[in-house]
């Protein structure tokens, strides 16, 4: 199988099968660009991704190789948390500052497959918090002036009667 | 079986409930468990972090040194669009509570792609301007009204790029508040629920039909003063109506089916269900549907063995539902097989008069059938031989309260229809733990329901 070299922010290379490193389609993408052959031997730089988070993302795509495209987001059908994988689900069982930096690499990679699961991940880490449990969980600072967030309040929990 | 933990059950026979066990246990332990905060965040709001990220981003392709050290990412470097994302996974409620985190929260929160395919449930009782604003700022277009005390022209010029409108059991919706609502063209308007809006006549139909042109679904069920007269007018207003439901419309007769099908309509699902006054004349008339996909009779008396006659020549019906239709039998069967019918979907629950001559029938025409229901027939394990031989596509069969059948008719099944993934075999008193493991082997096999209610 074709291989290509992906270089992280940090410099460290790695040596990747093309299909894999396909998942990403900003990867994808610039190789159709550019014209990369797979003969040769181009390093393409990575300069927003470190080694550590490269590899896991790496890992990821490797175990996700085979599965089918994800389905394009359908505004009616609900939108679950409870579907990830037990395998995804151990995989992500790492710090915040991993998990929030694996989500900005899933978004600059464009890999579809891992941004979901990890923008689900942190929705079940908000899910059924209030306001200022959520600010603790993720050591947010509340900066709304009193006005606004009375304002705030008020509309939103206006909302609550009618959803 | 490759995995028995992946099969759901509804009710557990003594013997297996080991695995029951099992599957309880994965059942209520989270399968995400909260984070330790292993990292010291970054204090707050890290600007230049995310400002460097932003532009990085835009100037791929160029090596820059990594502007966050591993470790360190605060929630606060996620991107707008990014916080959105994770906010659309989340009830209406919690989407609430976060708007009330912080001011970056709030305006992520605000975003229209947060809010979509989200319904309104109002209660209109006064007049309140500032709910249809906020409703648009989030570009809510869906709305279903619980009850209404005002006109519905509130909900039709406070959202004007409505596209669901669902006012089912709005008993006091009457012609003259339709006519109030509908005085302009709203033509992004596709789903109309009136549903047990039983005062609606077919005045409101001819309404709507005149500003409402890309009406795609029409729910009516319940409507009992609805005729003929207003399925001529449905037929010829709504030319992208794909969605029709009549249930319990009582006058309704085969010559409303005729305007429905002399109309200029391209409708792929009809419900018919409890139309009492519907013969074999209006399946023949049914014909006419061309772009037709799923056809509900269900507890249409009326329908006899002959009308299937007449299904049997539509090449789009895929779907056919003759649930308690109690002068169905097997003859009715062989009309539909021998009839070239090439429907995917079958149910016939509750027919009396279905036994195993039916399956005979079945299983020497209706070779697509993915989904067989049979629930309380007269059937056997000789008819289910039958089906066995031939049905091979079947992924749904449902044989709930046949109570003639033993193990031996389930072993046959579940060495055949190896593309089983439903059964229902609930009230099946004959069948045994025996029966139960052959089932048990079926390689797709994903839900067996053992009990009253089936629960997917």
């Amino acid at each position: 199988m074709p291989k290509i070299k992906l270089q992280s922010s940090d410099g460290e290379i790695f040596d990747v099968d093309v299909e894999i490193a396909k998942c990403s389609v900003t990867i994808k993408t610039m190789l159709e660009d550019l014209g990369m052959d797979d003969e040769e031997e181009e390093i393409v730089p990575l300069p927003n991704v470190n080694s550590a988070i490269l590899r896991k993302v790496l890992q990821w795509a490797t175990f996700h190789k085979d599965d089918p495209p994800p389905p394009e987001d359908d505004e009616n059908k609900e939108k679950r948390t409870d579907d990830i994988s037990s395998w995804d689900a151990d995989f992500l069982k790492v710090d915040q500052g991993t998990l929030f930096e694996l989500i900005l690499a899933a978004n600059y990679l464009d890999i579809k497959g891992l941004l979901d699961v990890t923008c689900k991940t942190v929705a079940n880490m908000i899910k059924g918090k209030a306001p200022e449990e959520i600010r603790k969980t993720f050591n947010i600072k509340n900066d709304f002036t009193a006005s606004e967030e009375d304002q705030v309040r008020k509309e939103n929990e206006c909302l609550f009667d009618i959803f | 079986m490759e995995d028995p933990t992946q099969v759901l059950y509804t009710e557990l026979p003594v013997p297996l409930l080991s695995t029951a066990a099992l599957l309880r246990h994965q059942r209520q332990s989270p399968r995400y468990q909260p984070y330790q905060r292993l990292h010291q965040p970054q204090l707050f709001h890290n600007n230049s972090v995310h400002e460097e990220y932003f532009r990085l981003r835009t100037t791929a392709y160029k090596e820059q040194p990594s502007p966050v050290d591993q470790g360190k990412t605060h929630i606060s470097c996620l991107y707008p669009e990014i916080l959105s994302i994770i906010f659309s996974y989340l009830d209406v409620r919690d989407k609430g509570r976060v708007a009330q985190v912080c001011t970056a929260w709030r305006d992520a929160a605000y975003q229209k792609s947060v809010w979509r395919g989200v319904v309104a449930k109002l209660h209109l009782r006064r007049a309140n301007p500032s709910l249809f604003t906020s409703l648009v700022k989030r570009g809510i277009k869906k709305v279903q009204v619980l009850s209404l005390r005002r006109s519905l022209r509130d909900v039709i010029q406070g959202i004007p790029n409505l596209e669901s409108l669902n006012s089912s059991g709005c008993y006091n919706i009457t012609d003259a508040g339709i006519s109030h609502a509908f005085v302009a063209e709203v033509s992004t308007l596709t789903e109309l629920n009136l549903s047990l809006c039983k005062q609606v006549t077919d005045s409101s139909l001819g309404r709507i039909a005149q500003y409402v042109k890309n009406l795609e679904v029409l729910e009516l069920g319940g409507c009992t003063h609805i005729t003929n007269t207003g399925l001529l007018l449905v037929g010829w207003g709504f030319t992208k109506l794909k969605r029709l439901n009549l249930r319990s419309c009582w006058q309704v007769s085969d010559q409303g089916i005729n305007h429905l099908a002399q109309g200029n309509l391209a409708l792929e699902h009809l419900s018919l269900q409890d139309c009492q006054r519907l013969s074999d004349e209006a399946l023949k008339f049914a014909t006419g549907l061309t772009s037709l996909k799923s056809l509900n009779l269900s507890f249409c008396i009326g329908i006899t063995d002959s009308g299937l006659k007449h299904l049997a020549r539509m090449g789009t019906l895929q779907e056919l539902n003759l649930r308690s239709c109690d002068n169905i039998s097997d003859i009715g069967m062989a009309y539909l097989s021998e009839g070239g019918s090439r429907i995917i979907s079958l149910d016939v629950s509750f027919c009396d008069k279905i036994g195993d001559q039916a399956l005979v029938h079945i299983s020497q025409g209706l070779y697509n059938l993915k989904c067989l229901s049979l629930s309380a027939c007269q059937i056997s394990d000789e008819g289910l031989g039958k089906i066995s031989s031939t049905l091979h596509e079947l992924e749904t069969l449902n044989i709930g309260q046949c109570a003639r059948i033993t193990d031996n008719g389930i072993t046959t099944l579940a060495e055949s229809l190896t593309r089983l993934r439903y059964i229902d075999l609930y009230g099946c008193t004959k069948i045994t733990t025996l029966g139960l493991q052959k089932v048990m082997k079926l390689p797709q096999l994903s839900i067996l329901n053992l009990g009253l209610w089936h629960i997917r």
